[in-house]
């Protein structure tokens, strides 16, 4: 009976990847994003028509999230 | 479309005595744009402004301080004609300043006043409860006065000390009114020091200080209306002379840019040469009416543009006006070059496009469209007005995307018969036709499109609209490349990528078995070399991309994945875990429903948004375009406020 408790729903570990796969890629890609907006509002607050390219480069970790949120689409 | 308003460069040359006809035609008529003339060793040197400069300059500083003085802000009037604004100029100027002037004068004085009385009311506060006539703090031969605050009640100390005092002390202050002989001055002095004195000056005024600041009260009232009822002459005026600012601004703002135009102006002794732009098909326009108004004493020729000057051509959008207010988002990332492809229309169809895939809600875009149009109505403003029609083309695109999905705020409008049972819709009796096996794990396609329940084949759906969209821009970029420096080169750089693409599909292929894998692993061996000989080392190293770039198009379902649960998390928290509680939580439960919801309406503007304008910019432009064309400024006026 004890062995039996032991074992985790598998439904609950699928839910915990999910979980983690988004929470952790998001947090990945706030970091990567913190340094190059703040560096791209200062190129902005110089020279307002950077905000196309700071725009670019500040979206461009965006993508890690993006791939965690499929992997917890396709883990659930 | 697709391409930049084809220039041609004109040099007009004349005689001076025409410069002055010459350049009110060219203002005028507002397509010419002039390239600076530049001093440099020549003989010609740069012209120099007409005589009324100076003056025109002068005015426009005084009638632009008065505006800003007064805040006025651009607004739709009448057309002034310009003769008569002319003709008034000066008195109405110099009225309106007088005017003014004497107003802010007064306001002014009357806001010292304040000042001061505000100032002595804080010094008269300390002794505001102790009822001593202000003149009795000071004028003695044999009476010390103390007048100041102290950390605690003295009156023991002092009566310790000598029973000719007179004390007043306010407890909530701590403030004290000292009166000793002359002689006890010092003991006194240390004993208060003791308590922490600190000496308040007395205001050298007559009456108690509780009449004093009733006077002050009422003067301070009576002031206050002055000052309102100046104000509302001073707003009397803007209402009065703001279209005569407007007007005026406008006329001086021409004059003043038609008088330093020769700044930019080669010119010699006699004559003067303008050099700059036109479009074409505006070129034999301008021509007739140059001659016309200089009765034919300027000519006009056209120039051959020679590589090198085409990085100068300036650059202007030529584009249907449906496709217009999609140029806002050009400049946000740069200007094309004269001699690229314009990606202004293909933006037209994919920017809407991916958005409303991301968003595809009926309720939402309902909503977002109400909200266009009526910001679009209350701010009639040039910077807002392409913003608001692109919000506009996107709601048109997700209310499609809506009807195809089936949702409306979360909830699906058909039932659905799953795994799980029945999932009723928001429609009754609405329910989902099965149409046919995905290929792509096992999931049924429906109509409506349940997007939740086709997670699979809607990932490789949209990494496929991602293959096909950024294979589209490596064919602008060959056309590009092929325009700037031939075929080899834009096949080496650009082809590539596709011979590379073709290379892996037959690899895959040949993987499940339908051809040799070895043709493909050739093909892609020898896009691999053409990459590399085309692009350098840059080549190899950004082939993962390729895979990243078009993986990255799967946010074409995920984030409208995420905005669906977050719409649907609020309906379940509002209809199914608040609502059935009945009474007061009802109310409750609609409180959630529209906060929820108009925190998705907010997020629904920027997340697909920013994500469609992303894959834009990101992995599309990125494949073809340079951008960084010069803008082009013709010389001119569009004038708002006035007419000739």
């Amino acid at each position: 009976m004890v062995g039996e408790e032991a074992i985790m729903d598998p439904a609950g570990l699928k839910a915990i990847g999910a979980g983690l796969a988004v929470g952790l890629t998001g947090l990945a890609s706030g970091i990567a994003e913190k340094d190059i907006g703040a560096a791209a509002i200062g190129a902005m607050a110089e020279n307002e028509g950077l905000f196309g390219k700071g725009l670019i480069l500040t979206v461009i970790p965006e993508t890690i999230v993006i791939f965690g949120l499929v992997v917890a689409l396709l883990i659930s | 479309m697709l391409k930049p308003k084809s220039m041609t460069r004109a040099v007009i040359v004349g005689h001076k005595e025409v410069m002055d006809e010459t350049v009110d035609t060219l203002h005028d008529i507002n397509i010419f744009h002039i390239e600076e003339y530049n001093e440099e060793d020549s003989t010609f040197k740069i012209g120099k402004p007409f005589e009324n400069a100076g003056e025109v300059s002068k005015k426009l500083v005084q009638l632009r301080s008065i505006s800003s003085f007064l805040g006025i802000k651009p607004k739709e009037v009448p057309k002034q004609d310009t003769n008569v604004l002319w003709a008034e100029l000066d008195e109405k100027l110099a009225r309106l300043e007088s005017e003014l002037d004497e107003k802010t004068e007064k306001k002014n004085s009357y806001e010292t006043r304040l000042k001061e009385l505000d100032s002595l009311q804080k010094e008269l506060e300390p002794f505001v409860s102790i009822p001593i006539d202000l003149k009795n703090y000071r004028g003695y031969e044999s009476l010390s006065v103390f007048a100041g605050t102290v950390k605690g009640d003295i009156s023991s100390e002092i009566s310790g000390i000598t029973n000719d005092y007179e004390l007043e002390f306010d407890p909530n202050t701590h403030t004290i009114a000292l009166f000793v002989r002359k002689d006890k001055e010092e003991i006194v002095a240390e004993m208060l020091a003791d308590y922490e004195f600190r000496e308040i000056r007395v205001p050298n005024m007559e009456g108690t200080p509780s009449e004093i600041i009733a006077d002050i009260e009422s003067e301070r009232n009576t002031i206050n209306e002055k000052i309102t009822s100046l104000e509302k002459s001073i707003s009397d005026i803007k209402e009065r002379y703001s279209d005569f600012i407007l007007a005026s601004d406008e006329i001086l703002s021409i004059e003043s840019q038609k008088s330093e135009a020769p700044l930019k102006i080669a010119t010699s002794e006699h004559t003067f040469v303008i050099d700059g732009w036109v479009p074409s098909d505006e070129y034999n326009r301008m021509t007739r009416t140059l001659e016309s108004s200089t009765n034919g004493r300027v000519f006009v020729s056209k120039q051959e543009v020679t590589e090198e000057e085409e990085e100068e051509v300036p650059v202007e959008y030529n584009n249907a006006g449906i496709i217009k207010p999609f140029e806002t988002i050009m400049n946000l990332y740069a200007r094309p070059k004269y001699k690229e492809i314009d990606p202004t229309a293909l933006i037209f169809i994919s920017f809407p496009l991916f958005y409303g895939m991301i968003l595809g809600d009926i309720g939402y875009a309902l909503i977002l469209l109400g909200l266009a149009f009526g910001v679009k109505k209350l701010f009639n403003s040039d910077a807002i007005k392409p913003l608001m029609n692109i919000l506009i083309y996107c709601q048109v695109s997700t209310l499609i995307f809506g009807i195809l999905y089936g949702e409306f705020l979360g909830f699906p409008l058909a039932s659905l018969h799953g795994a799980h049972g029945i999932e009723p819709g928001l429609i009754a009796g609405f329910e989902t036709i099965n149409l046919f096996q995905s290929p792509i794990g096992g999931e049924m396609i429906t109509y409506p499109i349940h997007r939740t329940h086709l997670v699979m084949t809607l990932i490789v759906l949209t990494a496929l609209i991602g293959v096909a969209h950024i294979n589209l821009g490596y064919i602008l970029g060959f056309i590009n490349e092929k325009k700037k420096h031939g075929f080899n080169a834009a096949m080496l750089e650009k082809g590539s990528w596709i011979v590379v693409e073709i290379g892996i599909v037959l690899a895959v292929l040949g993987y499940v078995g339908y051809l040799p894998i070895a043709v493909g692993a050739a093909i892609f061996v020898i896009g691999f070399i053409m990459l590399t000989k085309g692009e350098g080392i840059k080549g190899p190293i950004e082939l993962p991309g390729l895979l990243s770039n078009s993986l990255s198009y799967t946010r074409l379902i995920a984030v409208g994945l995420s905005s669906i649960y977050i719409a649907s998390t609020v309906n379940l928290i509002a209809f199914e875990m608040i609502w059935p509680q009945g009474g007061i939580a009802a109310v409750f439960a609609i409180l959630v429903f529209i906060f929820g919801h108009a925190l998705n309406t907010a997020l629904s503007i920027i997340a697909p948004g920013l994500h469609a304008l992303r894959l834009q910019y990101v992995e599309f432009f990125t494949k073809f375009y340079e951008g960084g064309g010069k803008k082009y400024s013709p010389f001119g006026y569009i004038r708002k406020y006035t007419e000739e």
